[in-house]
């Protein structure tokens, strides 16, 4: 219960896209590309536009190990692209 | 232990920063596979073994690596293969509130073991640590980000060490510094033969109690493919550090290479890293 409050509590603290913080929205970048991610709402994940990859979110956790990172096929890529909802995370 | 530090000049270099998606399939390779799951596997019993192993000795050697990182308040600062986060809360206290945190591991369950000691924890200034899965091969954090980097007991554990050097001082501010502790591979026959012996009749026996023998067995590979004080401050200055200078400590089982302070210009960035024999894989 404890560690679920606490976890709930890492995604809401600092207003920072999506409900990440802002601090990691500030100094977080794609580990491949080295350009912005961007926070997507719907899959809960960081994407990275420049080389097509999706990086998961995990208890809180930005996953961005580049063998972790999965490979957006053009469809999803272009639904994502055109999302409203999806934040930019670091200009 | 020993530490290294080390002045390099602060233009990232020219690298391409665009890499082809096929590197996302190919970048890790099968050894850094297998030391992935490897920390994993021995992430419920890390800091227990850390504090038998080297009879607590491995608090201190972590509160000097902090301290010559010369973190200070309102830093932003990465402490790099954080494991269960040590390091890391012992940085939080040096920036307090007003400052930053990220730790980095590519371990989740390491990761998760830390997340955990943080919600355990009381103090304000511990809820400034950002946890992130990464690989130290390719940091995920813009150029030129961190007042300070601290790598405890992982350098020696990356494939390719000249890219993780480079990496680190890429995120690195012009002035910085990086304070890498890990075990000394030393070049004394003595020094050499002590630890050897110390793994195999000590260490690995006790991790047997664990289950964890062919783990810790890797504890003796992983050092004897390290890298000496002096290869160490060859390996920061070919990274862009302008200078690097590697201290062994505790009788040569330890040691610590600091950077030139005369160095430092905004031209300039410089790192320490320290190295030490006992304690953590």
């Amino acid at each position: 219960m404890r560690r679920t409050a606490a976890l709930l509590l890492r995604h809401s603290v600092g207003g920072g896209a999506g409900g990440i913080p802002q601090a990691l929205a500030d100094a977080l970048v794609c580990p491949l590309s080295k350009k912005p991610l961007r926070y997507c709402e719907s899959s809960g994940s960081l994407v990275s536009d420049a080389v097509g990859v999706s990086f998961p979110i995990v208890d809180g956790i930005p996953c961005l190990v580049p063998k972790d990172g999965k490979l957006l096929d053009h469809d999803q890529e272009k639904a994502e692209d055109g999302s409203t909802k999806d934040s930019s995370y670091n200009q | 232990m020993a530490a290294l530090t080390a002045a390099i000049p602060s233009a990232p270099g020219p690298a391409a920063r665009r890499r082809g998606v096929a590197a996302v399939r190919c970048c890790s390779s099968s050894a850094a596979d297998e030391r992935q799951a490897l920390f994993s596997r021995i992430a419920p019993v890390y800091d227990h073994l850390n504090d038998v192993l080297s009879l607590g000795q491995h608090r201190t050697w972590k509160r000097i690596c902090v301290s010559w990182s010369r973190a200070k308040r309102g830093d932003r600062v990465l402490d790099l293969c954080c494991g269960s986060g040590d390091l890391a809360f012992l940085l939080s206290q040096k920036v307090g509130l007003d400052g930053q945190v990220m730790a980095v591991d590519f371990s989740s369950q390491q990761l998760q073991t830390a997340a955990s000691r943080q919600d355990q924890r009381w103090k304000p200034c511990h809820k400034n640590i950002k946890w992130i899965e990464g690989d130290a091969l390719d940091l995920p954090f813009v150029d030129c980000y961190f007042d300070a980097v601290t790598v405890g007991y992982g350098l020696r554990n990356v494939v390719d060490k000249p890219k993780a050097m480079r990496e680190i001082f890429r995120v690195l501010k012009p002035g910085s510094r990086a304070s890498i502790l890990d075990f000394n591979k030393s070049s004394s026959l003595f020094t050499t033969s002590l630890q050897s012996w110390m793994i195999d009749n000590v260490v690995v026996p006790l991790a047997s109690g664990y289950g964890l023998t062919e783990e810790y067995k890797y504890l003796k590979s992983s050092i004897l493919q390290y890298l000496t004080g002096k290869e160490l401050e060859e390996l920061a200055k070919e990274a862009g550090f302008s200078a690097a200078k590697h201290y062994e400590l505790g009788g040569g089982l330890m040691g610590d290479l600091e950077r030139c302070d005369q160095n430092q210009t905004p031209e300039i960035k410089s790192g320490t890293v320290k190295y030490q024999h006992a304690g953590n894989i």
